[in-house]
């Protein structure tokens, strides 16, 4: 096998796969389960997940976000306004709107922020999710102040109205695909780019690449996939309310995305599922789970780098090696499966 | 003219606290090059063990504070030293350190006090009035306590050998360590330095204002804010800085209502960060 010929299989990558057709599979929780209980499980976990993805794409060149409730209230607000106000209730264009205006938003705000980086990025994320909140109380005519908006209609797919619970677990699904297969596309597409940028930016830069586009570009992107993550929330509330878009929920999606595993697509679902499920063990004594966050985070970062699924990658590789060895096979089987190298 | 000074006498003991709170955040972003997410938590553990100690063990006020202090510096020190200290050169893996320490920490104490805020009140009551404007003695006790802490730190970080030792590592880690100077030793005192200043804040304040197991969050908010606006690492930035800031929301809040002048605090912030990030007076302390 001519190991400079990579299968599409192989380029894509076995994550992006992976990930993108678990999600497509949750299609199948609204046609075959009936407990609200799952739907709403599933909902939280698939809101979760395309708001780590966000988290995921930044992570890509080494810079940790905590504007993702800044975008996912754009998103968020702009479905909800467009709803109340104009009467626009397609879910497409609602998802388009709910993706282009945060990324619209992001781009003269990448061109000052993105110029920081590591502890400074941090902080001025940070800031600007306090902003956010600030914002939507001072504004009571446009974003309903410290009411929120209620009432938004109920989205509909080509004139059919998506109302039960049925209709809006499919909606959020869609909208999670879309984000992972944006997602996807771009962390594929510009492999190579964003890991030179997180390996070394300066040299990335003399080496001829404009470090800039790519930097905007993924930070664009990841204010898109936040605000289809708010158009995903507001419509399970059926409200949009400041609430949602607190500014320490961003360290939730941090959470997801880094227990689960930065390195892979599939570390932001594996982290946002299990860790959803976790709270969603301690019931009514929810801000325990915070506990549990805290605890996975600190251990996570001691003693397994790559969270969830880099550790348990680097099991089957170790454990693929011996194997291979033993039957003096001429290519190494982590290779092989992973495209990546 | 009385609401002025009445005002203005508000927002400098308001600023006093800020300082206290924002010293220790920049004395850990200075020497360590570690952001403390985790510092709004070291605040609510100390009004949580002075609330402790006054009720349940019946101490005096002012012991219980110092008890606190002592306590949040304890777990500080212990915390750099067996958690943070080995990876204390990884900016992003240390935030993650003290983030999942912040989450840990406000839910023990969720768990151990409930999420009820307890009656926890200042010893002391009364106003002092005089030409016309009042304030109140509890606040004046608060401001002297604050800063006779902000000198006793500036002298010890300025004038003492154990500061000057923690400067040297802030200015050039290898070199200091070459020179003799122990970074395991010194981190973890510095860190502990940093988390009892905020305790001894806590210890103080949450009588005056509250005490429930969430009030770090708005504390670290103004933390960032004061230290931004300093210049990250920078100890006399930090105290100019959190005396414009508490000015500034005891005036807004007076003058203008809600959260206006917040807004305006946190969008000055914003563009200051990304004009100049060293800050209103400071060079920068560590590259951005």
């Amino acid at each position: 096998m001519n190991p400079y010929r990579s299968t599409l299989f192989q380029r894509i990558g076995f994550g992006e796969t992976l990930t993108v057709a678990l999600i497509a599979l949750t299609f199948l929780v609204p046609a075959f389960a009936t407990n609200p209980i799952v739907f709403s499980v599933t909902n939280q976990v698939l809101v979760a997940s395309t708001a780590a993805f966000s988290v995921y794409i930044m992570l890509r060149m080494n810079l940790l976000t905590f504007a993702v409730p800044t975008f996912m209230a754009l998103g968020g607000y702009t479905v909800a306004i467009f709803g109340l106000r104009f009467g626009v209730t397609d879910v497409v264009l609602l998802a388009a709107l709910a993706f282009v205006v945060p990324a619209l938003f992001a781009l003269p705000l990448g061109a000052l922020v993105l110029r920081l980086r590591g502890v400074y990025f941090v902080l001025v994320t940070f800031v600007l999710t306090e902003i956010t909140q600030l914002v939507l109380f001072e504004t009571p005519g446009l974003s309903g102040g410290s009411n929120g908006l209620v009432g938004i209609p109920i989205v509909t797919f080509f004139g059919i109205p998506l109302a039960d619970n049925r209709a809006v677990l499919e909606v959020t699904i869609g909208l999670a695909l879309v984000a992972a297969l944006v997602t996807a596309a771009l962390t594929v597409r510009f492999r190579q780019h964003f890991a030179a940028i997180e390996e070394n930016e300066l040299l990335a830069q003399s080496l001829g690449l404009v470090v800039w586009h790519y930097k905007a570009l993924g930070f664009v992107v990841a204010a898109g996939v936040s605000g289809l993550a708010g158009f995903a929330l507001v419509n399970m509330l059926l409200m949009a309310h400041p609430s949602s878009f607190n500014p320490l929920s961003s360290v939730n999606y941090i959470a997801y995305a880094i227990i689960g595993g930065k390195g892979s697509m599939l570390g932001p679902v594996v982290g946002a599922t299990v860790l959803v499920f976790a709270s969603d063990l301690f019931a009514i004594k929810g801000e325990y789970s915070q506990f549990l966050f805290g605890f996975l985070l600190v251990t996570v970062v001691l003693v397994a780098r790559d969270g969830i699924v880099g550790t348990i990658r680097r099991w089957i590789c170790r454990s693929a090696r011996t194997s291979s060895e033993d039957r003096k096979a001429a290519v190494p089987l982590a290779v092989a499966s992973e495209g990546r190298s | 003219m009385e609401g002025l000074v009445a005002t203005g006498l508000i927002g400098i003991s308001l600023g006093a606290q800020y300082a206290l709170l924002a010293l220790g955040f920049t004395l850990i972003f200075g020497i360590l090059g570690v952001v403390n997410f985790a510092h709004g938590g070291f605040y609510v553990l100390g009004g949580y063990i002075a609330y402790a100690t006054t009720t349940h063990l019946g101490a005096p006020y002012p012991v219980a504070v110092v008890i606190a202090a002592l306590g949040t510096a304890g777990l500080g020190y212990v915390f750099e030293r067996f958690l943070l200290e080995r990876l204390v050169d990884d900016h992003l893996a240390t935030l993650m350190l003290t983030l999942g320490l912040y989450l840990m920490m406000s839910s023990g104490i969720l768990v151990v006090f409930g999420p009820e805020s307890p009656s926890f009140e200042f010893p002391i009551t009364g106003v002092l009035r005089g030409g016309g404007f009042y304030f109140p003695l509890q606040n004046l006790i608060v401001l002297a306590v604050c800063i006779v802490a902000i000198v006793t730190l500036y002298w010890l970080v300025y004038h003492t050998d154990f500061g000057r030792a923690l400067r040297a590592l802030a200015d050039d880690r290898a070199v200091a360590a070459a020179q003799g100077l122990r970074p395991k030793l010194l981190f973890p005192l510095a860190f502990a330095l940093a988390t009892g200043l905020a305790g001894l804040t806590g210890a103080l304040v949450t009588p005056i204002l509250s005490l429930a197991p969430h009030i770090g969050d708005p504390v670290l908010a103004t933390s960032f804010l004061i230290v931004i606006l300093g210049g990250l690492g920078s100890v006399g930035g930090a105290t100019v800085a959190a005396f414009i800031v508490g000015l500034i929301e005891a005036y807004s809040a007076v003058y203008l209502g809600g959260s206006k002048g917040a807004l305006a605090l946190f969008t000055l912030v914003l563009l200051m960060l990304v004009i100049r990030p060293s800050g209103l007076f400071g060079r920068e302390a560590r590259g951005a």
